[in-house]
């Protein structure tokens, strides 16, 4: 147990201070940081009306909104709307446009077939269209506006202003819900960040045999201390990436997105702490499970230059299984998902979505994660005896058959 | 107390690597593990503690098997390893845990060590960026820093400049006066005749021979005489009906069957009032037996 602290803590220590590792994680939270300022930095630069709060002077010469265009500026709004009544000819709003004053200006005229709106904006191609939402508040009040002067009575009124509301009833008992868009996310967050730190174990295998340390480390400690330490200790690494990754996108999401821009987008109201601790549980299954295929790999070659041709069989089995997944994620409601939530190569991506569709009975998710871990054991099992044998042969990349033999051999 | 390997035989395939070799060590000192390249004594070594598996035969130390759990043992292998990107503290740092230590004690001890082999100023240095000859040292320590009971070294010295061997040289000494079990392969005979006190010599697997270093060299009769003098002896050399190897200027080597011939050659320079600076009669040395009893085996 103290060696395998050991290797892991040197593993986790050995990876942090790597040059690439700090240079990767630092473009990474820029590209976060950057990426939730974009749109300050667009509307900054561009000025685009669609992604940032707008400054639109409005001109009702002919108070044709009766004074009720004020109320455009209640409750969150991308625009900032500014009513003017009073007399300026066409020049002089041009002027405040022009020198950034306002973003754009709309005049209305009532004409005998209704209202017609002059649109002033420095150039449509940069500022963009008059937005639709816009165009429909104003048709909004102006409706309002002719309502009331009809002098109808409040039964009147809400007869004309009907609301629908929509009751979903699902003849599926097993139906999703929830925000697909989420757990695609995710699914594709635990692909990639099992991926990424599995394959680090590989590197890692392969790095001690070119630097020809192995022989001194496996008569210091044991094989099986070396493949799970390291695979610990690779897998504490990832965890400490995502979580750093998280807090950064989760603290600039706070700080530089609009108030509420991300509703509707990311709907998070299923996220559960047990939820969460599962998702987690099974990144760490799905990791140990390929990491222990990559160590595998890893032991097989001793060039640099051979691990992508050693690991692809790996990926092409971690491939399948996301697209298994991915597939079922399709057809929430279909049977490939229980397959795919089951299977230990699709289970890891699988499972979370359909946890949080609610999908999932808990007998599965049980099954689930008993199949994963006995296939985490075995996989182990191999990895370590292959490993054990493997890791000193320094000519050519050992083939499928040499592994069979190696396995098969006694001890 | 001591190491007792018997009848060990490996095989990889059809070829038979090492073929039932035996040999004990009983008493402290070194162990001389000689042959060609390809003899068998890096897998003998390998085999010795457990770092591949043996077909047949048995390795004990005091009578239990070689693992780290009944010997404290330290390693230094024929191939040349070390973290790269790793500082050289960080590294030691992390073998002295495996091994066992605690964290004071193996601060302690590599203070010791990187400063014994003058090795001081790169304590905090990346492992890349010293010299292949300052990265063996440092893997040296690795073997020797936990204090073992039982040292293997495979060819310690290929690789060092002279400055270097010095100081291993020095090291090896103080490791054999605190009473370790020394393992050494080496192709350097001389260090061999420096330190051994028991040794075998492998060829194709097979042991050719094995025994104590004196009591082999003393087996064999003198063979050469090599003789100093301040003028030519050529003449009295074939007066004396003897064969001259190799002459340079007033130095010869001259081949001889006993020592009773090399006396008789001193008598003769004597009586011709010839100037002797050395007269040596010399037996053969361990690298002449190395080349005899491989080269017959071949």
């Amino acid at each position: 147990m103290k060696d395998l602290i050991t290797v892991a803590s040197f593993t986790i220590k050995d990876m942090i201070k790597r040059k690439s590792f700090i240079i990767s994680m630092i473009i990474i939270l820029v590209l976060i940081v950057v990426g939730f300022n974009i749109p300050n930095i667009l509307n900054k630069v561009k000025g685009d009306s669609k992604l940032g709060t707008s400054k639109i002077l409005l001109v009702d010469k002919e108070n044709i909104f009766e004074g009720t265009l004020d109320s455009l500026n209640q409750g969150d709004s991308l625009y900032k709307f500014d009513v003017l009544l009073e007399n300026l000819d066409n020049e002089q709003i041009k002027e405040k446009v022009k020198n950034g004053e306002y973003d754009c200006s709309l005049i209305f005229t009532k004409t005998e077939t209704g209202v017609t709106i002059e649109y002033i904006v420095e150039s449509v191609v940069s500022f963009g269209e008059i937005p639709k939402e816009v165009l429909e508040s104003f048709s909004m009040l102006y409706t309002n506006v002719q309502i009331s002067k009809l002098d109808l009575s409040i039964e009147e009124l809400q007869s004309l202003r009907t609301n629908f509301e929509v009751k979903v009833t699902e003849t599926d008992e097993n139906a999703a819900s929830g925000n697909s868009l989420v757990t695609m996310l995710l699914s594709l967050a635990l692909f990639m960040g099992i991926h990424f730190f599995a394959f680090q174990v590989s590197s890692s295998i392969t790095t001690e045999k070119t630097s020809r340390i192995m022989e001194t480390l496996i008569t210091s400690t044991s094989p099986k201390t070396i493949v799970v330490g390291k695979t610990i200790g690779a897998g504490v690494v990832g965890l400490l990436q995502i979580l750093i990754i998280g807090i950064t996108a989760v603290i600039s999401a706070i700080v530089f997105l609009p108030e509420g821009a991300l509703n509707g987008i990311l709907d998070i109201s299923n996220v559960t702490p047990i939820f969460a601790i599962v998702t987690v549980v099974y990144f760490i299954l799905g990791y140990f499970l390929f990491a222990f295929l990559y160590a595998l790999t890893g032991s097989t070659v001793s060039k640099p230059e051979d691990i992508n041709s050693a690991n692809s069989p790996i990926g092409f089995i971690e491939v399948a299984g996301f697209y298994l997944a991915y597939f079922a994620m399709i057809n929430p409601s279909s049977k490939i998902n229980i397959l795919a939530s089951i299977l230990p190569i699709s289970s890891p991506f699988s499972m979370p979505f359909r946890m949080m569709l609610g999908t999932a009975t808990t007998s599965q998710i049980i099954t689930s994660l008993i199949v994963l871990i006995i296939t985490i054991i075995l996989i182990a099992k191999i990895s370590i005896k292959i490993y054990s044998s493997a890791i000193l042969n320094y000519g050519t990349k050992l083939n499928f058959k040499d592994m069979i033999k190696i396995y098969s051999s006694k001890e | 107390m001591g190491l007792e390997v018997k009848n060990v035989t490996k095989t990889y395939g059809e070829k038979t690597v090492v073929d039932s070799i035996s040999f004990n060590m009983q008493k402290s000192g070194v162990f001389g593990l000689l042959g060609t390249n390809g003899a068998g004594k890096t897998t003998t070594i390998r085999m010795i503690l457990g770092i591949i598996k043996k077909d047949s035969g048995k390795i004990t130390w005091n009578e239990k098997q070689v693992e780290r759990k009944y010997v404290n043992f330290g390693y230094l292998p024929e191939e040349r390893g070390i973290y790269p990107k790793t500082k050289i503290y960080d590294q030691l740092m992390y073998f002295a845990k495996l091994k066992g230590m605690n964290k004071q004690d193996a601060d302690k001890s590599i203070k010791y060590w990187l400063k014994r082999l003058q090795l001081e100023e790169y304590t905090y240095m990346l492992a890349e960026k010293l010299s292949k000859g300052n990265q063996q040292k440092v893997q040296f320590i690795t073997a020797v820093m936990h204090d073992p009971e039982l040292i293997v070294l495979d060819e310690p010295f290929s690789g060092l400049d002279p400055v270097n061997t010095e100081i291993l040289k020095g090291v090896m000494i103080e490791l054999i006066n605190k009473g370790k079990y020394i393992i050494m392969s080496s192709h350097q005979m001389s260090t061999i005749e420096e330190f051994c006190t028991e040794l075998i010599i492998l060829n194709k697997g097979k042991t050719v021979l094995q025994g104590n270093l004196n009591e082999i060299k003393n087996s064999y009769k003198a063979n050469k005489i090599e003789v100093e003098t301040l003028q030519n002896i050529e003449e009295i050399i074939k007066q004396a009906d003897l064969e001259i190897i190799f002459a340079k200027e007033n130095s010869y080597e001259i081949k001889v069957n006993s020592e009773e011939q090399g006396y008789n050659l001193y008598n003769m320079l004597a009586q011709s009032n010839i100037k002797v600076n050395r007269f040596e009669i010399k037996k053969p040395s361990l690298h002449d037996i190395f080349i005899e009893k491989v080269g017959a085996s071949k």
